[in-house]
C-alpha cells in the first residue's frame, strides 16, 4: 500500500513538473496573468449592448512619457461606443511582456509600439512579414463620424516609408502620436532672448559662430538621436524626391555630391562638437548631454520636445529658456528641413480579431480620441487641425512648419535582415568616432556606402 | 529480488521529474541554439530558411564579431588575473594579520558583490565622468588644467574602464571563497615555517597557495564562465557597446544581432561559438591547472 502511495506522489509530482512547462500551450491564462503583472486594468463592465457585444479586443500600448490613463480611457470610449471588451495591456518594456506571448502564439488585436526601439520589435515583424496590411483603414470611416480615415490624417504621414515599410502602396503601419525633431538651444544666448548672437538659418553661418563664441556649438545626447537629424539633412541637400530615394538604398542618390555636402557638414559638427559628448552618449548619462544646453556648454543639440519634460527638474544658467528651430539651410535661402517623428500602431498579422482590430485604429483618429490623447496625456494625432488645440507652450513646436520649415517623413525602407549589417550604427553611431578623432569623415562615408550598397541588395 | 525491483523503480519516479526538467530547460533550449544557427530566421515568422553553415562563414567575416571576441578576451584574461591576484591577496592579509577593524574590511571588500550591476555602474559614471567625476578631479591636483580624461568616451582607455569597475565588483565575493579554504589551513603549518624562518611572502607561496589550489582551480573555472556573464551586464548598464561599438562583447553584439538587428539565426551563430568557446576555455584552464592535490 506504501509503495502504491509514494509511486503516486512521486507521478504526480512529475506530472504537475511536466504541466508546467506546457502551460504555454493553453493560449489564454498566460496572457492573463503577463497582463496583470503589466499594468493591464480589468476592463470595465460596459453594457453588451453594442454591436459588437461579447468581442474582445486585445490591445498593447507602450507606457511612454505620456503615460498610460489616455490609454485607459480610450479603451473605455470604445468599449462604449461598440460594446466591446477592450483588455488593455500597458508596460514601460512592452516587448519584453508581448514578445513572449506573441513567440508562443498569442498575438495582440492592436499593438502601440513604434519603430527604433532597441528591441526593435516591429522592425523584425516587418521583416519577417508578421503585421497585417492595413490599407484599407485608410478607405473606412471613422468610428462615429462621417469621415473617413485617410481623409482626417494630415497628408504625409501615410505613404511614406515608415507607413508604407515596403516602399509600395501597401500601409501597414497607422501614424500616431508626433512631434517635429530639430535643434533646440538656449534663447538667452541669442538675439531674441537679449544674448549676442545672431540665430543661424544657413549651416555656414552656424560654423561661423565659432569665432563669436567660445561655447562648443554641438552637442547630443547618444548618437541614436542623430537619425532624425540626418534624415532632415538629407532632405536639405537633396530635397524631398532625393530623400525618398535615398531611403530606398538608390545608388546614384548615395554616390551624389548632395550625400558628400552632408558629410561635410557632420564633419563639421564633429569638429566642433562638445569634447565630452560621447563620454555621456549611453543610456545611462545622455541626460549629461542634453544638461550641457542648459548650462551653456553646447549651442544646439538634436532632439524631441519630449526633451523638455525630461529635463524640466534639471538646474539651468541664469534666463536659460528653451528654443527650438528647424536645421539651418545648406545655402542661403535653401529650404530648412524638420524631421518629423511620429509613433506607429499596426496590427499583428496573427491577430484572432482582425476586423475589430482595424475598427479600433479608426476610432484612434476619431476627435474623441484625439482630444483623450491631448488631454490626458498631451500626446498629439497626426490629424488636421489637431494644432489649433494645442497649450500655448507645445504650440511653439509644432508651429515649426507654419514658419517656412519643410517636414521630412519617412525612415529607411526595411529589408530582409542581413546578418552584421546595420545602418544605424554605420550612419548614427560613427559620430562618437568621428568626434574623438578615431575614425575620418572618408571612413565614414565608405563604410556608410558599403552598408547602403548591401542592404540595397537585400530589399 | 523483488524487493530491490521496486526500490530501483522508486529510485528511477523520484529522479524522473529533475531528470525531466533538466532535459526541458537545458538539453533542449541547448540543442535549438545549435540548431538554430544554421538557419536564417527573424524570430517571429514561420519561414525558416536552412542555410547550413552560411552563418558562420558570414561570422568568420565579420570585423565587429572579431571586435567584440577581443573585447571579451580581454576582459577575461585581465580581470580574472587581477581580481584572484587581489583576491588572494587580500584574503591572506586578513586570515594571516592581526589588523584592526578585520570585519569592517570584510564586510567593506564583499559590499560591491550585494550591489547590483545597475548601481554599480551608475557608480562608476559618477567616478568617471569626465568634468565632475571623482577621478578626474583628483588627478587635475597633478595635471593642472589639461584636458580631461575621457574614460567612458576615449576608445582606448574604455575597456579598462569597464574592466576595474568589474575588479572591484568580483573581488570580495573571492575574497572571501579564499579566506574560508585559507582559515582551514593548521596553524602548526605556519608556526613551523616561522620557527624555520620563512618570510610571509614565502609563507604565501609555499603554504597556503599549494595548500588551496583546488579551490583556486574551481574559482578560476567558475570566474572565467561568469566573467562571460558579467561583461554583458556591465556594458549594457554602463555604456551600451558604445562609443561606436568599441565595447561590445560577445553576449552583448550577439543580443544587438539576434534582436536589434532582427538576424536570430547569426545571433545564435554566435551563441554557438561562445558556447563551445567558453567550454573549450574552461576545459584548458582545467587541464593546465592541474596538480596533485595536497592533504594536510
Amino acid at each position: 500500500m506504501k509503495k502504491v502511495l509514494s509511486m503516486i506522489l512521486a507521478l504526480a509530482l512529475a506530472a504537475s513538473a511536466l504541466a508546467a512547462c506546457g502551460g504555454s500551450a493553453s493560449s489564454s491564462a498566460p496572457a492573463s496573468a503577463a497582463g496583470s503583472e503589466a499594468g493591464s486594468a480589468p476592463a470595465s463592465t460596459a453594457e453588451p449592448t453594442g454591436d459588437y457585444a461579447g468581442q474582445t479586443l486585445k490591445v498593447a500600448a507602450i507606457e511612454t512619457a505620456y503615460g498610460v490613463e489616455m490609454w485607459q480611457q480610450v479603451a473605455d470610449a470604445f468599449e462604449a461606443k461598440t460594446g466591446a471588451t477592450v483588455e488593455l495591456t500597458t508596460d514601460k518594456n512592452l516587448e519584453d511582456v508581448i514578445d513572449p506571448q506573441m513567440k508562443a502564439g498569442n498575438f495582440y488585436d492592436v499593438v502601440h509600439l513604434a519603430t527604433g526601439r532597441e528591441k526593435a520589435l516591429p522592425e523584425t515583424m516587418l521583416k519577417e512579414n508578421a503585421i497585417l496590411e492595413v490599407t484599407d483603414v485608410l478607405d473606412m470611416k471613422v468610428l462615429g463620424e462621417d469621415v473617413t480615415v485617410g481623409e482626417k490624417i494630415i497628408p504625409g504621414f501615410t505613404g511614406n516609408l515608415t507607413t508604407n515599410p515596403y516602399g509600395d502602396e501597401k500601409v501597414y503601419m497607422m501614424p500616431m502620436f508626433y512631434g517635429p525633431c530639430g535643434l533646440f538651444y538656449n534663447k538667452a544666448n541669442f538675439t531674441e532672448g537679449g544674448g549676442e548672437l545672431e540665430l543661424p538659418e544657413t549651416w555656414d553661418e552656424l560654423f561661423a559662430l565659432a569665432d563669436q563664441t567660445d561655447i562648443p556649438l554641438f552637442t547630443y545626447p547618444t548618437a541614436g538621436y542623430l537619425d532624425a537629424f540626418t534624415y532632415a539633412m538629407i532632405a536639405e541637400v537633396g530635397g524631398q524626391d532625393f530623400f525618398n530615394k535615398a531611403l530606398q538604398y538608390d545608388e546614384e542618390t548615395w554616390n551624389s555630391a548632395g550625400i558628400d555636402t552632408m558629410f561635410d557638414i557632420l564633419g563639421q559638427l564633429a569638429a566642433n562638437t562638445n569634447p565630452a559628448t560621447p563620454s555621456y552618449a549611453n543610456n545611462d548619462n545622455f541626460t549629461k548631454n542634453q544638461q550641457m544646453i542648459l548650462d551653456n556648454e553646447a549651442l544646439f543639440m538634436p532632439n524631441g520636445n519630449w526633451v523638455i519634460g525630461e529635463m524640466a527638474d534639471a538646474p539651468r544658467a541664469d534666463g536659460f529658456e528653451w528654443g527650438f528651430m528647424a536645421l539651418p539651410a545648406v545655402e542661403e535661402g535653401g529650404d530648412r528641413y524638420s524631421y518629423t517623428f511620429f509613433e506607429q500602431s499596426w496590427i499583428p498579422a496573427g491577430a484572432e480579431n482582425p476586423e475589430l482590430a482595424k475598427l479600433f485604429l479608426t476610432f484612434l483618429y476619431s476627435d474623441e480620441a484625439a482630444d483623450i490623447f491631448a488631454e490626458a496625456g498631451g500626446a498629439v494625432q497626426p490629424i488636421t487641425g489637431m494644432t489649433d488645440k494645442l497649450s500655448a507652450d507645445n504650440q511653439v513646436y509644432y508651429s515649426v512648419y507654419d514658419n517656412g520649415a519643410k517636414a521630412a517623413i519617412g525612415t529607411f525602407a526595411t529589408t530582409a535582415p542581413v546578418e552584421g549589417v546595420n545602418l544605424k550604427d554605420d550612419l548614427c553611431f560613427t559620430m562618437d568616432s568621428v568626434v574623438s578623432g578615431t575614425k575620418t569623415v572618408d571612413e565614414w562615408k565608405t563604410a556608410v556606402r558599403t552598408t547602403v550598397d548591401t542592404l540595397r541588395g537585400a530589399l | 529480488m523483488q524487493k530491490n525491483k521496486a526500490r530501483s523503480r522508486f529510485i528511477v519516479a523520484c529522479v524522473a521529474p529533475a531528470c525531466i526538467l533538466a532535459f526541458i530547460f537545458m538539453v533542449v533550449p541547448t540543442f535549438n541554439v545549435f540548431r538554430m544557427s544554421l538557419f536564417r530566421w527573424g524570430g517571429y515568422s514561420p519561414n525558416q530558411t536552412f542555410v547550413g553553415l552560411q552563418n558562420f562563414i558570414t561570422l568568420f567575416q565579420d570585423e565587429d564579431f572579431f571586435r567584440s571576441c577581443r573585447n571579451s578576451i580581454l576582459l577575461i584574461v585581465l580581470v580574472t588575473v587581477v581580481t584572484l591576484s587581489f583576491a588572494l591577496l587580500f584574503a591572506f592579509i586578513l586570515t594571516r594579520e592581526k589588523i584592526r577593524g578585520q570585519n569592517l574590511f570584510r564586510i567593506v571588500f564583499y559590499i560591491p558583490n550585494i550591489l547590483s550591476v545597475v548601481v554599480i555602474s551608475a557608480i562608476f559614471s559618477a567616478i568617471y565622468d569626465s568634468n565632475r567625476g571623482l577621478l578626474n578631479s583628483i588627478l587635475s591636483l597633478f595635471r593642472g588644467d589639461a584636458d580631461p580624461i575621457y574614460w567612458l568616451g576615449d576608445q582606448k582607455i574604455v575597456i579598462y574602464s569597464l574592466a576595474i569597475a568589474m575588479v572591484w565588483q568580483a573581488i570580495g565575493y573571492y575574497m572571501v571563497m579564499y579566506m574560508a579554504s585559507m582559515s582551514s589551513i593548521p596553524e602548526s603549518l605556519y608556526e613551523s615555517a616561522n620557527l624555520e624562518g620563512a618570510s610571509r611572502t614565502r609563507q604565501f607561496f609555499s603554504i597556503t597557495l599549494p595548500l588551496i589550489w583546488t579551490n583556486i582551480r574551481t574559482t578560476l573555472t567558475f570566474f572565467i564562465i561568469s566573467n562571460i556573464n558579467m561583461s554583458f551586464l556591465f556594458v549594457k548598464a554602463m555604456t551600451g557597446g558604445g562609443p561606436d561599438g568599441s565595447t561590445e562583447v560577445f553576449l552583448s553584439y550577439m543580443y544587438s544581432q539576434a534582436y536589434t538587428n532582427s538576424t536570430y539565426g547569426y545571433g545564435m551563430a554566435i551563441g554557438v561559438v561562445v558556447f563551445s568557446f567558453s567550454f573549450a576555455l574552461s576545459a584548458l584552464v582545467n587541464f593546465v591547472t592541474k596538480r596533485e592535490p595536497l592533504e594536510f
